[in-house]
């Protein structure tokens, strides 16, 4: 049987998009990155397949409320699967390039690793002491140190 | 034919390299015997799109998450906190959020000051100089003078920059009247040491620092120990301390890369894999002479496990403060309730350390903050804490308690078939209490510094970063494995130098009170070596 239509509207209900900047995550596609992120955990491919054995039948044809509601008696009874497959739905969602775009856009986070050009930063301004300073000694002292 | 040296050392991480040098400098013939490999710093994940991901698989800090083929399974069934470590040359030190603050002089004196646990059996002004020798090597930045602690010398760079999140911290500080001082940090904030840049405040310090400006003992004493002669051996799964009729250490036995089993005989065995590593060692090294595990005639191996339970507050600012830029763990720290005070309802004390924010997928899946909720608010909630937290930890003084240890586990074994140790483990009502109370002063922090919502985590499951305390110090051979120059009672020519041997864990990063105690060992080990008493 697929899957693939369960899980495109498991995922638009764990992060539908804002209709402006933030895609609908299945819509967008990573029904598939899902399972990739769930195959780099132990047991992840398990737990998608767990998770969509316990919807409800005619899941992906359920009003948005309906599908929340299925969601949450899934995530109540099976907190640790649920939390797995949010955790692997997330992972596709937050390294997916267009949705790191739309961070930049909206966030000026920009979409680029760390390395190799880091961050500007202002140096330690060094009178942010002063107070602390001017408080004098607060160790506490002992006879052989 | 079996090599014969002057020192084995087992484990190249935070003390391991420092003695290596130190011994190879005085002339000894030093090996050093590593289960993991180098790091390829042309890999670390920083430099990849999905750098965020390695924290959850590759780079994770636990080794039963991590798996990799260098680390080994810990039994962590029965531990409240998890571990965290990291097997390769450097050690933990690779994935090190480099706070280096030195322990306090009452550290060392618990018993005589508060009348709990032990004193140790040096102080800290036997340490001074080593921890001031040890910065010089490792590179240091941070500002003389905090009132919190003892004179120092100057540090050898300038501090980090601590960014806007940690400035409106200092100064909610200041409003309370606390102490605060901006962190020592083993991180270049300039070109110091042997190919190693400034740091770029990239953030992720615990996948590897791309520019070696986060000091690892890869990229700071092992190349001095390497030129000095020490031989450093990666692969070598050690599995035993080898001893004669007598009980004095011949050497060790540990399988290489290709896994047929090898023999070193040394004069002296130096023992520095943690105090997991460490204390499983000298619990499957039996003999006749040692029958329940190298050095613990007394059943002491392994007891007193210490970690330092970490609480943790979150607060969320009406603003950007980018807090994503820069040293993940390091900027400020306050030790205003490091010292014990009748008033409150628990011994000794705490630090509190603030730490930045983290990058979108942290943000999302909860690291410092809980998991961004699902469903319709998710991407507004997303909006609402990006780049707009950071947080106070509660880093608590644990105790000492017999029943927390490392034992060798009936479950679970690793990939040599020997059993992987297993860690006991759970927090007491000294450490609960002290939690609940640095939460609530974390949270009056963080609305001092006008924080719009406070989020705290009573306890940090995966705080297990220092692990200490399993192969104690002291001078009565009843109640300690080692004395105070890290030789195990029983078998004087074997020296514990990582962080089993403390005796209290004070409530602060350990990193470089462990590489002091390590260098003074050497020393006391180098000056002595004439009457210490070695296998014939």
């Amino acid at each position: 049987m697929n899957d693939t239509p369960k899980l495109v509207a498991l995922l638009d209900t764990l992060m539908p998009g804002d209709g402006i900047d933030w895609p609908a995550a299945g819509a967008h596609g990573l029904a598939d990155k899902t399972w990739e992120m769930a195959r780099l955990q132990p047991d992840g491919e398990q737990a998608i397949s767990t998770m969509i054995s316990m919807l409800p039948p005619g899941f992906n044809d359920l009003p948005e409320d309906a599908r929340e509601a299925a969601l949450r008696e899934i995530e109540t009874d099976e907190p640790a699967i649920f939390g797995s497959v949010v955790s692997f739905a997330y992972n596709a969602y937050y390294t997916d390039p267009e949705v790191r775009d739309v961070i930049e856009r909206v966030c000026g986070y920009e979409n680029r690793p760390p390395q190799p050009l880091g961050y500007e930063l202002p140096p330690f301004d060094e009178s942010l002491l002063d107070q602390v300073k001017a408080r004098g000694p607060i160790w506490r002292a002992v006879p052989d140190s | 034919m079996t090599e014969r040296v002057d020192v084995v050392i087992v484990g190249a991480g935070a003390s391991g390299a420092a003695v290596a040098w130190r011994f190879a400098g005085a002339g000894m013939s030093v090996v050093c015997l590593e289960r993991g490999g180098w790091i390829d710093y042309d890999q670390v994940p920083s430099r990849s799109t999905d750098w965020e991901l390695a924290r959850q698989t590759t780079h994770h800090p636990n080794p039963n998450i991590r798996a990799n083929e260098w680390d080994y399974p810990i039994d962590d069934a029965d531990a409240a906190i998890k571990p965290m470590m990291y097997n390769a040359v450097g050690g933990s030190t690779l994935h090190w959020g480099a706070h280096f603050p030195r322990f306090r002089p009452s550290d060392f004196r618990a018993r005589s000051l508060d009348g709990v646990a032990e004193d140790w059996p040096l102080s800290y002004g036997d340490l001074a100089p080593y921890y001031e020798e040890n910065d010089r090597i490792m590179g240091v930045a941070g500002i003389n003078g905090d009132p919190g602690n003892p004179h120092r010398d100057p540090r050898q760079m300038q501090p980090l920059p601590i960014g806007r999140g940690a400035e409106r911290m200092a100064n909610a500080f200041d409003s309370l009247g606390w102490h605060w001082w901006v962190s020592d940090a083993a991180i270049n904030t300039e070109p110091y040491g042997e190919g190693r840049g400034a740091c770029n405040n990239c953030g992720p310090c615990d996948l590897g620092c791309a520019l070696r400006a986060r000091s690892s003992t890869d990229v700071t004493y092992w190349p001095l120990a390497v030129r000095a002669g020490a031989r450093l051996v990666t692969g070598a799964r050690v599995f035993e301390i080898e001893t004669d009729a007598s009980g004095k250490a011949t050497g060790v036995a540990f399988c290489d890369e290709s896994g047929e089993t090898r023999r070193i005989q040394a004069s002296v065995v130096v023992l520095a894999a943690n105090g997991v590593g460490t204390a499983r060692l000298m619990l499957l090294s039996r003999s006749a002479a040692h029958p329940n595990g190298l050095g613990n005639q007394n059943d002491l191996v392994g007891r007193h496990l210490m970690h330092h339970p970490t609480g943790m507050v979150t607060g969320v600012f009406d603003e950007p403060i980018d807090g994503f830029k820069g040293p993940f763990a390091t900027s400020i720290l306050c030790q205003e309730f490091y010292e014990t005070d009748p008033e409150r309802d628990f011994v000794r004390g705490f630090q509190m350390q603030l730490v930045r924010s983290d990058a979108p997928l942290g943000t999302a899946v909860g690291v410092y903050l809980p998991r961004v909720p699902w469903g319709e608010d998710h991407h507004q909630r997303f909006l609402d804490v990006f780049g707009r937290t950071a947080s106070l930890t509660v880093t608590t003084e644990d105790l000492p308690n017999p029943e927390n240890r490392v034992t060798l586990s009936s479950d679970v074994t690793d990939g040599d078939g020997l059993p992987a140790p297993k860690m006991t483990y759970r927090v007491d009502g000294n450490t609960k209490r002290m939690i609940r109370f640095g939460i609530d002063r974390a949270t009056e922090a963080f609305e001092a510094a006008g924080a719009v919502e406070t989020l705290p985590q009573s306890l940090l499951e995966g705080a297990g970063f220092h692990l200490l305390g399993t192969a104690r110090m002291g001078e009565d051979p009843e109640v300690s494995v080692v004395d105070g120059n890290c030789r195990v009672h029983s078998a004087p020519n074997v020296l514990v130098v990582d962080g089993s041997v403390f005796v209290t864990a004070a409530a602060l990063n350990p990193t470089p009170t462990i590489q002091a105690i390590a260098l003074r060992a050497a020393d006391a080990l180098i000056r002595d070596r004439a009457g210490i008493e070695v296998a014939a």
